[in-house]
């Protein structure tokens, strides 16, 4: 079964982050459990991959943080994203509408392609 | 949710201790947490709640860039330091407490040694050779016996030296058990420290009582020496082993390296120097009961209780103006 490359998705981590934060601001483990729930399980995101993403955004000014107390008590770290972070995900939605219609051009659902010299 | 505090905890030991760092696992252990209980509330049993947290928990190396610790990374474990394990950790807490408990009684049999010649020398034995004799013999049993004990037990614990020659550490769980030990000792240990020093200013109280009271030889000559130096004698033995158990746990918990997060470990326990300087330092950790020695010894000396209270504004004085040369609160 195919499983997905690491080195592919990594560059859009970032994009799926910022998709979720566009409507409210959220914590580390509610963005993991959507992203695994709206890719239907078939992306997992590792916590230190989203932590990373995390401090890389807010570094670059992308994201904020901020603390807030959940109904149980528990103190969290909520992102809210920034209106450099909408341009950025503005671009980035550019960039893959372009890296799909390029890579798509060398995609063959049915295996035609002769190999060469098996 | 021991399990993954302790995994995520020995991931992070041998980072430097920065506030990046520190932060990065408080939100890395949230993240983790919130997923656990929501595995367990899903019906999940511990170990797979465990299992499925610590597989999808990722790389540190994901994060070296991002905080700056790439070299960290690629060095190795450092191996020159020796782990002490947990069941090494509670054999070097009990032998220490025996020990240190070995010195009281040693410092005890010191103390009370000359119960003997002050008993051998009473008049109701009529002062005979045999008695005063008896008396010496028990003066002198008593050190030997105190100093074989010192000797007997210091040699027991020379095994324990490398502790101290060699740099080792411990892991989180350790430390965790030996705090949590040293917690758990903590109302024993105030209360032999309390009765200790409370026999200690008392000691003298029989003797007065009985100096007032009777002319009987037996009680004044005999008794009131008598139970002074035994008072004094478990006095200082209860002070000596209070902090017993203490000590060992605190040496460990210093162990590990205070640039890396397991230093923090340590923070468990002690905090950190108040002085800057290491000598101010240890001088000022004896420098209330100094004061208090001086200010009895000084009192009773002389019976001027209403001038010797002086004492105390002084040392007041003396004590703010060394935490404002030395102190590193207000740096």
């Amino acid at each position: 079964m195919a499983a997905i490359s690491s080195d592919v998705i990594r560059g859009y981590n970032d994009t799926m982050i910022l998709y979720l934060l566009l409507e409210d601001p959220s914590y580390g483990y509610e963005i993991s459990k959507r992203i695994r729930t709206l890719s239907e399980e078939k992306y997992i995101i590792k916590e230190t991959t989203l932590y990373s993403a995390f401090t890389r955004m807010e570094k670059n000014g992308y994201i904020e943080s901020y603390f807030e107390t959940a109904e149980n008590g528990k103190r969290r770290t909520y992102y809210r994203i920034t209106d450099a972070g909408r341009n950025y995900y503005r671009e980035k939605c550019e960039e893959w509408n372009l890296t799909k219609d390029v890579v798509e051009r060398f995609i063959s659902e049915n295996n035609l392609v002769p190999s060469k010299g098996e | 949710m021991e399990v993954i505090k302790n995994y995520l905890e020995s991931m992070f030991a041998n980072l430097p201790n920065t506030p990046e760092i520190l932060r990065a696992k408080q939100e890395l252990f949230s993240m983790m947490e919130d997923k656990y209980t929501e595995l367990i509330s899903e019906g999940k049993t511990d170990n797979e709640a465990v299992g499925t947290v610590i597989a999808e928990f990722g790389n540190l190396d994901e994060l070296s860039e991002t905080l700056g610790i790439k070299n960290m990374m690629q060095a190795p474990v450092p191996s020159d330091r020796r782990n002490i394990s947990h069941d090494e950790a509670f054999d070097f807490i009990r032998e220490n407490e025996k020990h240190t408990f070995m010195v009281g009684l040693s410092v005890f049999l010191f103390i009370t040694c000359c119960v003997g010649p002050i008993i051998g020398g009473l008049d109701v034995f009529g002062g005979s050779k045999a008695s005063d004799m008896i008396g010496i013999v028990y003066l002198f049993t008593s050190i030997a016996t105190g100093v074989g004990i010192l000797i007997y037990s210091g040699s027991m614990m020379k095994k324990w030296d490398y502790i101290k020659d060699f740099p080792c550490f411990i892991d989180y769980a350790t430390a965790d058990a030996v705090y949590t030990a040293d917690c758990d000792d903590r109302s024993t240990r105030a209360l032999r420290l309390t009765i200790g020093i409370i026999l200690c200013i008392l000691c003298f109280v029989p003797a007065a009582v009985f100096g007032a009271l009777s002319d009987n030889n037996f009680l004044t000559e005999g008794m009131g020496p008598v139970f002074l130096f035994v008072m004094l004698g478990i006095g200082v033995m209860l002070i000596i082993i209070s902090g017993s158990r203490h000590d060992g746990c605190q040496k460990l918990l210093a162990l590990n390296d205070r640039a890396t997060v397991s230093g923090n470990y340590q923070g468990m326990g002690t905090p950190a120097p108040k002085f800057s300087d290491p000598t101010v330092d240890v001088v000022m950790s004896v420098y209330w009961p100094t004061i208090t020695c001086l200010y009895l010894i000084w009192s009773f000396i002389s019976f001027d209780w209403h001038i010797t209270w002086i004492i105390w504004p002084i040392a007041g004085i003396i004590h703010g103006v060394v935490k404002r040369i030395y102190g590193t609160e207000n740096r």
